[in-house]
């Protein structure tokens, strides 16, 4: 072996050990510098119907919101006092719950398509383990694209905007939802 | 990730699919990043092979190949039992675990070790039990939660782990620190290894359980809010077992990396500065008692700080023998190293383990150097990430401490080498010759993988109030 070639070699070795580096720093971009914004196409924003979307719809958060439709809820009567916009949330404007107060202020937690249980047990989607919380506590369900709260019997309540819920009743964006001493609302 | 690219955004979805997934996209990444790996692995033997013999042997290139197919083993494993785990943990691992195989076995050529004298061999047993114990780790915890229930278990196991090396008969001393075990004079095994990850479970669980006495009341002096006396106690507690381990083991490291890891964690909790001024203090206090009173933390002192003057390093016991000549290899090197097999690593004193940073700073470089510091800090950085994205606190606790203990073991080691700190007797993460510590780091990767998998897979929130 020349002197050369095992020169030739090392430096063949540094390279290929910084190309290992940079390959995963490369592979990590997203998580480094932010995810790429992707513009949508017209055409496929045209041919996209509204159900279709709801991926669409968490990634396009700025995209054009149909105004839902003004028929009046079953139960409205927690909705029309106290706080919240008194737009209703549905499937089409409301993309995150946030937590408001208690221990996890500030946490976000999406909003899909699937209903969301509230409780201290470990197979519910949101886990509060307070005194004050029941094991199976409520559930945000989805009726007819639109966000409904409902109790499951708890022993210290559920309230929306301070009043106790008792039967399942609609959301409106920005309204406060209190379960346990954690409270939080649904927002676009 | 972005799993933007294969949605669909025309056409309906069919009923009743609420999420398509990616097939295996993270694996399959993760694949190919371990074929580079272990082709680099494979390139690092040959050339050492190269350089310092001048022919290729294969009998230890088959050797390398083993432990690469248990490396995809444990890829395979996470196929099935792990899908959404991070893709960039293990292929760093493998790097580095390799790396340090190529250089132990060119400082064995050095010293013409061959066969179960050789510790490369015994490097590479100890890299696949190392393995296989991270295999066993992924399969056996399917959720990291559930070792939130066994806190007190681990924090009492950490505590015996840290007492064997302390019992007549099956402790072992080397190098003057008592922090060794062994039966007769084979499997010797550093249990304070271990012993990191036991505390770091206990930590998050214990911190998890407490942290709101830690971090609610205090009373504010000098525009931090400072704890009350009768909360310092976990604080207290943890400070008088490093010092033990100071004063009876005679380990500065291992102290130094016992409490920086609780200290973080304790800031990490409590997000309060107090308790990390309050921790310095204590610490620097008792490294201050220990080097006028204890002799071998003075001479440490003193050889880092004058380590070239005549009488330290010449002095029998505890000079700058060992720190000087490191010190040579890594200006021998210069930017791009001597080259696999071409310098003179074993002339230092411990080569392969303690001082396997200053071996390989001699033969790759500065360059070679700052690639092996890049692939810890994009390790570390990742457990950061995994402990961010975490949803229960327990969680992101263990991947912050888990993350961290690996970061600060780097810094004490490459710092006490270079001379930025004093030296002190720590083994480099997946580098440094040491079954004990190949496998402690490797049950770390196994549990971080084990956290990252978790916080990909279920979108939840847990509060706990």
């Amino acid at each position: 072996m020349s002197e050369l070639t095992l020169l030739v070699l090392q430096l063949g070795f540094l390279l290929l050990l910084w190309v290992f580096v940079f390959a995963i720093v490369y592979a990590l971009r997203s998580d480094l510098f932010g995810q790429r914004v992707r513009k949508l196409r017209p055409e496929t924003a045209s041919a996209a119907p509204a159900p279709a979307a709801p991926a669409a719809a968490s990634a396009f958060p700025s995209a054009p919101v149909a105004a839902p439709a003004a028929a009046t809820a079953p139960v409205s009567h927690a909705a029309a006092s106290g706080g919240g916009t008194g737009e209703l949330a549905s499937s089409e404007n409301a993309t995150r719950l946030v937590i408001t107060s208690g221990t996890k202020n500030g946490a976000e937690f999406p909003l899909g398509h699937d209903e969301i249980t509230i409780g201290r047990s470990s197979d519910s989607a949101i886990i509060i383990r307070d005194d004050y919380t029941s094991t199976h506590h409520a559930r945000l369900m989805q009726w007819n694209g639109r966000w409904m709260l409902q109790d499951l019997d708890s022993t210290n309540g559920t309230f929306l905007n301070g009043s106790r819920v008792t039967v399942p009743t609609p959301i409106p964006l920005g309204a406060t939802v209190k379960v346990g001493a954690t409270t939080f609302e649904l927002r676009r | 990730m972005s799993d933007l690219q294969s949605v669909p955004l025309t056409g309906t979805p069919p009923e009743g699919i609420r999420r398509i997934r990616i097939p295996q996209k993270l694996r399959n990444l993760e694949f190919w990043l371990l074929l580079v790996a272990c082709f680099i692995n494979a390139a690092a033997i040959v050339l050492v092979q190269l350089g310092a013999l001048g022919r290729v042997d294969t009998q230890l290139v088959l050797l390398g190949a083993g432990l690469s197919f248990l490396v995809f083993g444990l890829h395979i494993a996470m196929r099935y039992t792990a899908r959404d785990a991070d893709p960039f943990l293990l292929p760093i691992a493998t790097v580095l675990n390799g790396l340090g195989i190529a250089m132990i076995y060119r400082i064995d050529i050095a010293e013409g070790d061959a066969g179960w004298e050789s510790a490369a061999v015994r490097q590479i047993v100890w890299s696949a039990i190392a393995i296989i114990c991270a295999i066993a780790t992924i399969l056996v915890i399917r959720n990291h939660r559930v070792l939130f229930r066994y806190t007190y278990l681990a924090g009492l196991l950490a505590i015996v782990l840290l007492l064997l090396p302390l019992v007549p008969g099956l402790g072992r001393e080397v190098y003057g620190a008592r922090v060794w075990i062994g039966i007769g004079d084979i499997a010797t095994f550093q249990p304070g290894e271990i012993a990191k990850i036991a505390l770091a479970v206990f930590f998050a669980g214990y911190l998890v359980r407490n942290r709101d006495s830690l971090s609610m009341v205090g009373t504010k002096f000098l525009g931090m809010q400072f704890p009350r006396a009768r909360d310092l106690g976990p604080l207290l507690i943890v400070w008088a077992l490093s010092m033990a381990v100071i004063v009876f083991q005679r380990d500065l490291g291992t102290a130094l990396l016992y409490f920086g890891l609780f200290l973080v964690m304790l800031y990490v909790a409590t997000s309060r500065l107090s308790w990390v001024v309050l921790g310095l203090s204590l610490f620097i206090g008792g490294a201050i008692i220990a080097s006028q009173t204890l002799d071998y933390v003075g001479n440490r002192f003193a050889n880092w700080l004058d380590p070239f003057s005549d009488d330290r390093f010449s002095a029998e016991i505890g000079g700058s023998y060992q720190l000087v000549q490191g010190l040579f290899g890594l200006a021998n090197g210069g930017l791009i190293g001597t080259g696999w097999g071409q310098g003179r690593p074993d002339l230092t004193p411990v080569p392969q383990s303690d001082y396997i940073i200053a071996s390989l700073g001699e033969e790759l470089g500065l360059a070679g150097i700052f690639a092996i510091l890049a692939l810890y800090l994009l390790f570390v950085a990742r457990g950061f990430r995994i402990g961010f994205a975490g949803q229960d606190d327990f969680g992101k606790l263990l991947g912050v401490g888990l993350a961290f203990v690996v970061a600060l073991q780097v810094f004490i080691v490459v710092g006490g080498v270079t001379r930025v700190i004093p030296l002190t007797g720590l083994t480099t993460p997946f580098l440094a010759a040491g079954g004990s510590s190949l496998v402690a780091n490797w049950i770390i990767v196994a549990l971080l993988l084990r956290l990252s998998d978790t916080v990909r897979n279920h979108p939840r929130l847990v509060i706990d109030g």
